[in-house]
């Protein structure tokens, strides 16, 4: 077969190649959008939009998060009880400034939710340590992924799990 | 005369729609919000920035998957984390032109992470996608159609870095320097696995 037709086809194939996707699947996206994105330096472009809304930022950032957590409760988020509205509630006072470890914890819901064996450190743990475990995830040969506070990921084996988390109960007792 | 609904202007090399803004106030404070670049408003942490990227990228992403080989069930799985990885990132989106190939950086980082983890698992979910039929007649229909499933099979029996490089630049229409650039390599190294992919294409399909 010529380069050419070949070119050519797999062209077509990637144009042919689709497929509907599964309704809902954005919305379940959606609804695990943390409460806070990323840490992002403040800089123009949130002034910016700040000033142009006329309002102060902490009244903008509050009734924002307010009406997310509102909308998140009200229209299918993670429960339309009272309970889940404290619940998200403590969960934003506690990871207030810590975008990166509510992140994790997006990820750590989701991954709980799909029924992986996954378990959460952020509670115990001294989060302003940067290389503390915040979360570990057994994979199916039996290895660890696990997920520093500053985000970073390693695979592990048992081993070397028993010994980060024994080296981090160390540093907290010390 | 009916008035097609307005796109929301768009910055060169920005390949999503920007979807319209609700203004629950009436106040016009989403008009403003819509001035800023939907990069600036992700860096600013708005999450109706977020949600808006997620409607223009999920069902593209989740075919990326898709194409890549990953089944559906890992496809919709992957896309959930690439979006994870997003909003872990946003702090290093530069602006609009880059959200593209940001976002398909993470994702092609994503899906070759999934590899490594599910070694065992490096099926060929390409197959599972049904091949529709063209609008060739006859024969040369049927000729074609199958020249177009044994490509597709060609393809999902590459290695995965091979296959990675077919789906960049042919099915997802990318060029090499922007390609190469969701890979993580250099431009040189993707031409030489593009021709090794398909080098191997050919000799499967001969």
């Amino acid at each position: 077969m010529e380069d050419k037709k070949v070119h050519e086809l797999l062209t077509e194939l990637g144009r042919r190649l689709t497929e509907p996707v599964r309704p809902g699947l954005g919305e379940e996206i959606k609804q695990r959008i943390p409460h806070r994105l990323s840490r992002h330096k403040i800089g123009w472009d949130t002034v910016n939009i700040i000033i142009d809304l006329r309002l102060s930022k902490s009244v903008a950032a509050a009734a924002i998060i307010i009406a997310m957590i509102l909308l998140l409760n009200l229209f299918g988020g993670r429960g339309s009880s009272v309970r889940g509205l404290v619940q998200d509630s403590v969960l934003l006072v506690k990871y207030w400034g810590r975008e990166d470890i509510s992140a994790v914890r997006s990820k750590y819901e989701y991954l709980l939710h799909r029924g992986e064996d996954v378990k959460w450190y952020g509670d115990s743990i001294d989060t302003k340590d940067s290389r503390a475990v915040l979360m570990q995830q057994r994979l199916p040969d039996g290895r660890y992924v696990i997920t520093f506070v500053d985000g970073g990921e390693k695979e592990v084996d048992s081993q070397e799990l028993l010994d980060l988390l024994g080296r981090m109960l160390q540093g907290k007792a010390g | 005369m009916d008035e097609k609904p307005k796109l929301a202007e768009q910055k060169p090399g920005l390949t999503y729609p920007i979807t319209e803004q609700r203004d629950f106030g009436g106040s016009g404070a989403s008009a403003r919000q819509g001035q800023y670049p939907l990069s600036a408003r992700l860096r600013a942490g708005d999450r109706a920035a977020a949600a808006e990227l997620v409607d223009a990228y999920y069902e593209p992403i989740y075919l990326f998957m898709r194409r890549l080989g990953h089944d559906r069930h890992a496809s919709e799985d992957l896309t959930q984390e690439v979006f994870f990885g997003a909003w872990h990132h946003i702090g290093q989106l530069k602006d609009d032109k880059a959200l593209n190939g940001w976002l398909y950086r993470i994702a092609a980082n994503v899906s070759r992470l999934y590899w490594r983890r599910h070694k065992h698992n490096e099926v060929v979910g390409i197959e599972q996608i049904d091949l529709p039929a063209g609008s060739e007649a006859g024969p040369e229909k049927a000729g074609h159609q199958e020249q177009l499933e044994l490509v597709r099979a060609a393809v999902a029996k590459l290695p995965v870095k091979l296959r990675e490089t077919i789906v960049l630049h042919y099915m997802q229409q990318l060029t090499i320097a922007e390609a190469a650039e969701i890979a993580g390599i250099r431009q040189g190294t993707f031409k030489s696995r593009l021709n090794r992919a398909l080098r191997s294409l050919k000799e499967s399909v001969a």
